[in-house]
């Protein structure tokens, strides 16, 4: 019962009077962010990851994780009411719930919404919790030549299965590898791409990056395009318990949605929102009311929204025990225990036993709570909806401005985001998709690092990663991937994925 | 003569077009800044190595991308980079952030806010001057109350002198 007395160990960390406290900001903030259009779970994080350096390194990465799920839970309620989505990963939700909110079932909506969202939270803490050792015993036994190919596995898988031009993307990661290599080289001491910035020498944080593309970057986007007409459902929400009609048509989207969402979370590149998208498309193939679809199908709230949840946790697996980021907010995670001096790697579940388990702990807690403020406390959200951009987007702006101030107590870190919002901006003009850019961001160091003793164990010898076997099955894995994503089936397949509504 | 020209326009707007060119400018630079780098041997790699390489591949990926977006025939997929009042929010945000950061460790946390958000709120129509004035005064209050009296942040809050 190892699982047991792990998780044990877990609750006794996060039910501390501080832990709680951190797991209910988390979700707090989670469930503002992800009700607000405009701001989502990516530039949040970043603003607040500088902060995390002045609590420990538990709590902070506890109510960084609530703020990733809370955003889910959120995310779906502007979707229902408002038929606005909360989050990307809320898109689908809008089709059915809103028109479950416009025939006056909008209680039921939001309730199928939060209870399914809660069973695959539960769910997705206990996979974490059982397939999270083994996978870290496994990279344990990585040398430098396999670390080197997951790496170049999971940085084409998550371009692969991210949405857009996959050529696009991989230049994106290959910007971000370079972006990653600025300031000094551990190895030999001397300086790359700093242009005699003094301030550049120590390198370019990911949260000066992360704010600049996701949080200033989306702050030009939005604003410089026309205000969309926002329709709330106006009427109150009077009944907020499904019928038994609703619970029995919806608990088999549930569990469907849970189980795709959880497969899904794993692979890189996935996450809340390819699950939630992927949940729809099933939910609309397999159901036997798919005539009802899209006229508000209680399945088309409770598929996709158990699967984005269960997404957003599962993609905690790679991160946790392997230390590769599958998404962006993986990545920034990585950041945060950088900042604390952790090296992220299968190392964290043994050398801090206390930190890992009780985040995962942390998780069954945060989604309780989440459905107690989702549900019962809805009236305040829908409040909230009705502050305009205009006033949010300053709130944004001042965030972003002082969280990049307190990375490093420096005024350059500042002007540096400024940039970085520039090239956000241009990048979504552009429709480059920069997600895999942080990929490649927070993984350049390390990719460098074991590139460098991968070549020196086998003094020179690239064939190196084709000698090795676990090394080479990545490679092939990566070969495949690539010819994959290149034929036409699979090509208009994957646009077809992603164009649901 | 006339006809080419109005193709080249066109060619320049498509957004695998301009994105190629950024990815071959980036790799450019970054070739031209490296120039000096001492690159090494595969077994003692030196600092200029894995940048170079890097900066390769990606003059080879955003050559391909352009080459794709020449003969992209979707014409829907042009980008309005200029077309839309997008300077607007670019330049006052912008802006905002590059003021805060050379105002904070000189003016302190009040006055930059302040600075931020008047910079900031230009870059959004239908902001009313009340309402400005209103959104600075909260927004002090609350980084004040959060980052100073909670937080503990060494930031000065008043400029010292």
């Amino acid at each position: 019962m190892e699982l047991a007395h792990n998780l044990a160990l877990g609750f006794g960390i996060a039910l501390t009077p501080a832990n709680l406290f951190f797991a209910l900001a988390g979700a707090l903030i989670g469930t503002l962010i992800g009700v607000l259009p405009g701001i989502g779970p990516i530039a949040t994080i970043a603003m607040l990851l500088p902060l995390t350096f002045h609590v420990e390194p538990t709590s902070g990465l506890i109510m960084l994780a609530g703020i990733f799920y809370g955003a889910q839970y959120g995310g779906s309620t502007t979707a229902i009411l408002v038929n606005l989505p909360g989050e990307t990963s809320s898109v689908v939700t809008c089709i059915d719930g809103h028109q479950m909110a416009r025939q006056g079932r909008a209680g039921a909506a939001l309730a199928v919404a939060a209870l399914g969202s809660f069973f695959a939270g539960c769910v997705s803490t206990l996979l974490i919790a059982t397939f999270a050792p083994p996978l870290a015993l496994v990279g344990q036994s990585f040398g430098a030549p396999e670390y080197f190919s997951l790496m170049v596995l999971g940085l084409i898988a998550a371009v692969v299965l991210a949405h857009g031009s996959v050529l696009k993307a991989v230049a994106m990661i290959i910007l971000g590898l370079l972006i990653g290599l600025v300031g000094t080289d551990g190895n030999t001491g001397g300086t790359r791409f700093t242009f005699d910035i003094t301030d550049l020498t120590d390198g370019i944080d990911v949260a000066t990056l992360a704010i600049g593309v996701f949080g200033l970057g989306e702050i030009i986007t939005n604003l410089s395009r026309p205000q969309e007409a926002r329709s709330l459902v106006a009427q109150r929400i009077t009944r907020l318990w499904p019928t038994r009609d609703d619970f029995r048509r919806a608990w088999p989207a549930v569990l469907r949605g849970t189980s795709l969402g959880s497969i899904l979370g794993v692979l890189p590149g996935g996450g809340a929102t390819l699950s939630s998208f992927a949940a729809y498309a099933l939910e609309k193939k397999s159901s036997p009311y798919a005539a009802q679809f899209g006229l508000g199908a209680v399945e088309g709230v409770a598929g996709p929204e158990s699967a984005n949840n269960a997404g957003a946790q599962t993609s905690f697996i790679p991160m946790l025990t392997l230390g590769i980021p599958g998404n962006a907010v993986m990545a920034l995670m990585i950041g945060a225990l950088t900042i604390h001096g952790i090296q992220p790697g299968p190392q964290i579940m043994t050398e801090r036993p206390t930190m890992f388990w009780g985040m995962i702990a942390s998780m069954w807690i945060g989604n309780l709570m989440l459905v107690i403020i989702n549900l019962p406390l809805i009236g305040i959200w829908v409040q909230l909806l009705k502050v305009p951009y205009r006033f949010l987007y300053l709130a944004i702006l001042l965030f972003c401005a002082i969280g990049v101030y307190t990375v490093s107590n420096s005024p350059t870190a500042v002007l540096l985001a400024a940039g970085f919002g520039v090239m956000g901006f241009i990048f979504a003009r552009l429709e480059c998709e920069p997600a895999p850019m942080i990929l490649g961001f927070v993984l350049g160091p390390l990719m460098e690092e074991n590139l460098r003793r991968a070549m020196r164990i086998s003094s020179g010898d690239a064939t190196i990663f084709l000698q090795r076997p676990i090394s080479l099955g990545l490679l092939i894995a990566a070969a495949a991937l690539c010819v994959l994503v290149a034929l036409p089936a699979i090509r208009s397949k994957r646009e077809e994925a992603f164009q649901e509504s | 003569m006339s006809g080419t020209t109005v193709e080249r326009t066109t060619l320049l707007r498509r957004k695998d077009v301009l994105a190629g060119l950024l990815f071959v400018a980036v790799a450019l630079i970054g070739l031209y800044v490296s120039r000096n780098y001492p690159i090494g041997t595969a077994v003692r790699m030196g600092t200029g190595y894995v940048p170079r390489l890097l900066c390769w591949l990606l003059l080879g990926l955003g050559a391909w991308v352009l080459v794709q977006g020449f003969f992209e025939t979707q014409s829907e997929r042009a980008a309005s980079l200029s077309a839309t009042a997008a300077w607007r929010p670019l330049v006052f945000v912008t802006a905002s952030l590059v003021i805060f950061g050379l105002s904070i460790e000189r003016l302190g946390l009040v006055l930059s806010i302040l600075l931020l958000i008047i910079v900031g709120a230009a870059g959004a129509r239908g902001l009313r001057p009340f309402e400005t004035v209103a959104a600075a005064v909260v927004l002090i209050l609350l980084s004040w109350g959060i980052f100073i009296v909670g937080l503990g942040l060494a930031i000065p809050v008043w400029p010292d002198w």
